[in-house]
């Protein structure tokens, strides 16, 4: 291996770059390029500062073919139970963005909701997808989502036409590959006019150990939510304790939508995670509730981005952060208000708590408002548990450890109200076995 | 002379605030039955006191002997101080967000009761007390103290006095924030909770409560000293003429 620390281009001959119509072709070959011709980010640049960028670098020629995680089938059958029961709509598995398949309600198909490979999409609504794909995470964006753009194997579509409502959450699993493996899963979403779907976007598997030999996850989501939509998207990242995740998501909200987005981070050695969304018509409104506990080592790097193109659009951010151990996390948050977008309401804050001495957090709050008719806070806040909080559960006979794990859970608990009941206990125990050695 | 043991008795404590002096000095006995009262200006170290007695880290105690029910409580963390049977409602109740007020208490509870108790009545108790208090039902999935009034964070004090049912109950200001109507709904509280095996120590600036939960001894604190000690016609005259009344006494002017 020698990819430390110098940059590996991708080569001509890669088989992904040949994948789909000439159109598509084209734009993985400028994708191409583009990840050619850009270097490595210097570490002191914007976004760079507290994430080694050659940790995404991978050298291709040298992964291997995925083998995964051997518990994934107990996965898989619980899945399929809590679709069969209509807690789901559809579990569509996603191995390393090359065997995906797809389980959907009946219903689903009735109403004209397609959930399929972006590869058949390219096919069956090469409208929508030559309109949407690469437009809003590409070439532009940045070295490793040029990196995605090109080297994407196959991905998932969900269109939800006008009118439609799917009631019970879509379920994507993201599952990585083990050791040596790289993948590069895409998703692009399409909810039409007066449409409403829940999506929970799960993130799994990936090395188990750090190594020189670390699963790569470089994923890459596009959400369009047209007019008077309602797009609720949780993505979960609990990726094995030796995975590196590079994810970047982007989605646009139209007149009147709404996108409630829900970031939630607990696993993988490195993450780097990206969301950002933009209003991009009257009455746009959206809600970023992330959450991300990190213990051991774990290195978090994340940014959020709300960024107001038109007037009279709201924006809400809470992005809580728990640290144990020698974890450490960086929260960059911009809210962008251009000049022309008069009258919106933008707000955000970011919560970090630290339970010990060895954690360490970073919050950036980034405000570029370009006119003076709008109402925008921030506020961030780190440190350890409040005393006083600990005192009063003591005061009741509740010991210091419990005291902790309550506080924390409650912590949680505001932000965990904004997922599904099925998940919301899956992460409650999560967090609570994460809290057992505290 | 007598036999009965005191519910609560502390002797000459002394207590710092980042190194400050605030209470220099007091000693009280509460037998099981009594009711007392502090009462006193702002600053004059009753709401120190009561905190220190608890165990708030950030008051320390210097010098002095504390005893609940005859164990020396001094060495203790403030969560086995509750155990033992101590309480203290608080004169500002903390909101502890995403915990509701019904997980609170069943942690409180089960935490008194020992790990591996049966908490198989704990809705019923829970439900119960909430009557008891005119406290509404669905304040038991709200998130404690958050959003609260203070007469609702103040019935809610009473509420896990009354579950926890402590020998020893502490009650800095509990009157403080209170309309009349919430004042008589609290002290109703306290009157069915206290009995002649528990003791009550009331800290307090206005004699209010008072009226309404009759002191068997009153003491002013002054300067981190008990400066009087009387019955509760000490509160009376104290309402009436005012603390400065007490200067001119003490000093002799």
């Amino acid at each position: 291996m020698t990819t430390q620390n110098q940059d590996i281009l991708i080569p001509e001959i890669t088989p992904e770059l040949k994948r789909g119509p000439q159109w598509l072709q084209d734009k993985r070959n400028s994708s191409k390029e583009s990840y050619n011709n850009t270097p490595i980010p210097r570490r002191g640049l914007h976004l760079w500062r507290y994430t080694d960028p050659t940790t995404f670098v991978v050298d291709k020629a040298e992964v291997a073919d995925a083998t995964f995680r051997t518990d994934l089938d107990n996965v898989i059958e619980s899945e399929l139970a809590l679709l069969q029961n209509g807690h789901s709509s559809a579990f569509v598995l996603d191995k390393a963005g090359r065997d995906i398949t797809f389980n959907l309600a009946d219903n689903l198909v009735k109403d004209g909701i397609v959930i399929s490979k972006l590869s058949d999409a390219v096919e069956t609504h090469s409208e929508l997808v030559n309109k949407h794909l690469y437009s809003q995470v590409n070439s532009e964006s940045g070295k490793f989502e040029a990196m995605n753009s090109a080297l994407w194997n196959d991905g998932i579509f969900i269109y939800i036409p006008d009118g439609k409502s799917v009631a019970q959450p879509i379920h994507l699993l993201r599952e990585s590959g083990m050791d040596n493996s790289a993948q590069f899963p895409r998703l692009l979403v399409v909810v039409g006019k007066n449409s409403e779907v829940t999506i929970i976007d799960e993130y799994s598997g990936g090395s188990e150990t750090q190594s020189d030999n670390m699963s790569l996850t470089n994923s890459a989501v596009e959400i369009f939510g047209d007019n008077d939509s309602r797009t609720r998207y949780i993505s979960l990242q609990r990726n094995s304790e030796g995975a590196k995740v590079y994810l970047a998501h982007r989605a646009k909200a139209q007149q009147n939508a709404t996108v409630l987005t829900v970031p939630l981070a607990f696993g993988a050695a490195v993450s780097k995670q990206n969301f950002g969304v933009t209003l991009n018509g009257e009455g746009a409104d959206s809600k970023m509730y992330g959450l991300l506990f990190g213990g051991g080592h774990q290195h978090y790097d994340n940014h959020t981005l709300h960024h107001h193109t038109v007037g009279k659009t709201t924006s809400d951010i809470n992005f809580k952060v728990v640290l144990k151990d020698k974890a450490n996390s960086a929260y960059t948050g911009l809210i962008k208000i251009e000049n022309k977008a008069k009258t919106c309401e933008a707000y955000q804050e970011n919560r970090n708590l630290l339970l010990n001495r060895g954690c360490k957090a970073e919050t950036i709050p980034e405000l570029e408002i370009l006119n003076e008719d709008v109402i925008c806070s921030h506020g961030a806040t780190i440190g350890p548990l409040d005393p006083e909080m600990i005192f009063f559960l003591k005061c009741r006979g509740i010991n210091q450890t419990e005291a902790t794990r309550m506080i924390v859970s409650g912590f949680v608990a505001t932000t965990l109200k904004q997922v599904p009941d099925d998940l919301k206990e899956k992460i409650a125990e999560f967090v609570t076995k994460r809290l057992e050695d505290i | 002379m007598s036999d009965i043991k005191p519910i609560l008795e502390f002797k000459d404590i002394h207590v710092e605030v980042e190194g400050k002096e605030v209470v220099k000095g007091v000693s009280l006995t509460v037998n099981p039955g009594e009711i007392h009262a502090i009462m006193g200006k702002n600053g004059s170290g009753k709401s120190s006191l009561s905190n220190a007695l608890m165990g708030h880290p950030a008051y320390t105690i210097t010098n002095g002997e504390a005893y609940l029910k005859g164990k020396s409580i001094l060495d203790m963390e403030a969560d086995v101080r509750s155990r033992a049977g101590l309480f203290l409602a608080f004169q500002y109740p903390l909101a502890i967000p995403g915990v509701t007020v019904a997980n609170f208490m069943r942690a409180a509870l089960k935490s008194h009761r020992g790990a591996d108790a049966d908490m198989s009545d704990f809705r019923k108790l829970f439900k119960a007390a909430m009557a008891d208090l005119s406290i509404d039902q669905s304040f038991a999935t709200r998130y404690i103290n958050e959003g609260f009034s203070g007469g609702e964070k103040k019935r809610i004090e009473v509420l896990q006095m009354s579950m926890l049912n402590p020998a020893m109950a502490l009650l800095d200001e509990t009157d403080s924030g209170l309309d009349i109507d919430a004042i008589k709904i609290v002290s109703e509280g306290i009157n069915r909770f206290q009995n002649e095996n528990n003791g009550v120590l009331m800290v307090t600036h206005y004699q209010r409560l008072l009226n309404f939960v009759k002191p068997d001894k009153v003491h002013v604190m002054m300067d981190g000293k008990f400066v009087m000690t009387g019955g509760p016609e000490l509160a009376l005259k104290l309402e009436e003429s005012g603390y400065e009344w007490l200067n001119e006494e003490k000093t002799g002017v």
